[in-house]
């Protein structure tokens, strides 16, 4: 009986070794054979490029024969992962190219299979593979897509959104700003240094009109976002609209604030301003940082601001005023305010005998 | 007949270099790795040879100075990946090196020094 069980047990573990080895070597074939696939479609891929960017002279690039030439090395709808290894070759293509051929290879491209693949993706239910789709079309820089980034810059899913965001500020550049500071979602810091470096790379020639509109948005991101675009392209005639944040009840707006001005020079009546506002600022950390904002940018040292902060501020802006005061030759103030503590604490202590 | 030599491991970038080189009436050896030279190809003396710097198993300065070593050449341009300001310097600052192109890149760039 015994020996009938390790039989079965020889027999059922040699299938299984059987199995392993038949699965090894199917996958090591397939991978063989995929790997040539991709180095043909690759190598179509790049004769049809090269032939079209440089043509023989008098001889015009025949569209269907490039067609065909690619249906013959497999990029057909029935195999999507042909269809995506080209869009990658695609993309990786337009990244390498500049000048007149960058407008060449982006004419073709809309004019070759999987046209339409990228598009198609929008509309799938799954979030990365419409995230995808989006990425697919700016970086192939198919602007003729734009209205379907549009309507998907308020999708619930944040890469998704995320994607059509800076997808418009590709194509549309600043008249982007049309749509952004009105988005019903929040948006992200991360998201808005990456709209202002695309702005700054794409289009750095800044376009006032649109921006001045966007002023009038109220959304907190709104405000920050346009607050470092000013920053960014040192925009010094539309500070004030940095400088009404300063005291901004929100901590991210007053936060944003503060880190945009401190690339501009203020003339003396916006540094007025800054002064008032600096009062209102309900965290130690954001006034010390405005504190020293002021005094990089001044002239001179306004007695009566850094006096007022010195007997009526908290410790940790006392401490700092006085360091202010004591390195730019008021000693003395320094010194009186230092008697005045001790009188008021011997006025108000009763000395125990 | 004029004669270039192109090494570039992207195939991609590699046709369309080959492609301009042809236009511009040059007889061309287009290949992907340094592996794929001929011994006869040490002696020819290429009119310019158009080479990537980043090969497998070999430093970009090392490669630039082993090319001007063992292929006989007038010009050599430089198409590479690796744009960094501190490689540019250094090798446009050895010999016979007339351009250098990083990736992405105007090929009209090639075409004025290669006319």
């Amino acid at each position: 009986m015994e020996a009938e069980i390790l039989k079965l047990l020889i027999k059922f573990l040699l299938l299984v070794l059987l199995i392993t080895f038949g699965s090894i070597a199917y996958t090591m074939l397939y991978r063989k054979w995929r790997t040539r696939r991709l180095k043909l479609i690759e190598n179509s891929f790049a004769n049809i490029c090269s032939l079209y960017l440089y043509p023989k002279p008098n001889e015009k690039p025949n569209l269907i024969e490039i067609q065909r030439e690619l249906k013959a090395v497999g990029i057909v709808p029935s195999k999507p992962r042909n269809v995506q290894y080209l869009i990658d070759l695609m993309i990786r293509t337009q990244r390498s190219i500049l000048g007149v051929n960058y407008i060449k290879l982006k004419t073709l491209f809309t004019q070759i299979p999987p046209y339409g693949a990228s598009a198609s993706k929008l509309n799938n239910k799954k979030w990365y593979i419409k995230a995808r789709g989006i990425r697919e079309i700016y970086e192939m820089d198919q602007s003729q897509y734009t209205r379907e980034l549009i309507r998907l810059r308020n999708n619930k899913n944040i890469y998704v959104r995320r994607e059509a965001q800076i997808g418009i500020v590709i194509f549309l550049g600043w008249k982007s700003l049309r749509f952004l500071p009105y988005l019903k979602r929040q948006m992200t810091l991360w998201q808005q240094i990456k709209i202002v470096e695309k702005l700054n790379d794409l289009y750095p020639v800044p376009d006032l009109k649109h921006l001045r509109r966007a002023y009038n948005s109220d959304r907190p991101y709104a405000n920050e976002l346009i607050m470092r675009i000013i920053r960014k392209f040192h925009l010094t005639e539309d500070v004030a609209y940095i400088i009404q944040f300063i005291d901004n009840p929100k901590f991210e707006t007053r936060e944003a604030a503060i880190y945009c001005i401190s690339s501009f020079l203020l003339s003396d009546e916006q540094l007025v301003e800054i002064k008032e506002k600096f009062k209102n600022i309900n965290n130690t950390e954001q006034q010390l940082l405005l504190l020293k904002y002021i005094q990089r940018i001044s002239s001179e040292i306004d007695l009566s601001f850094y006096k007022d902060l010195l007997y009526n501020g908290n410790d940790i802006i006392k401490l700092s005023t006085a360091d202010i005061l004591w390195n730019n030759g008021f000693k003395e103030e320094v010194q009186d305010y230092y008697y005045h503590q001790y009188t008021q604490n011997a006025d108000s202590e009763s000395i125990s005998v | 007949m004029r004669k270039a030599l192109v090494i570039q491991e992207d195939i991609i970038i590699l046709k369309i270099i080959e492609r301009l080189v042809v236009l511009n009436h040059y007889e061309c050896k287009a290949i992907r790795s340094i592996n794929d030279l001929d011994i006869e190809d040490q002696s020819e003396n290429f009119d310019v040879i158009i080479s990537d710097i980043l090969f497998d198993g070999i430093a970009p300065l090392d490669f630039v100075f082993q090319i001007q070593e063992i292929i006989l050449h007038k010009s050599l341009i430089i198409v590479t990946n690796m744009g960094q300001k501190k490689i540019q310097k250094e090798i446009l600052a050895s010999q016979n090196v007339i351009g250098f192109f990083p990736i992405p890149l105007d090929m009209d760039n090639i075409q004025k020094l290669i006319a």
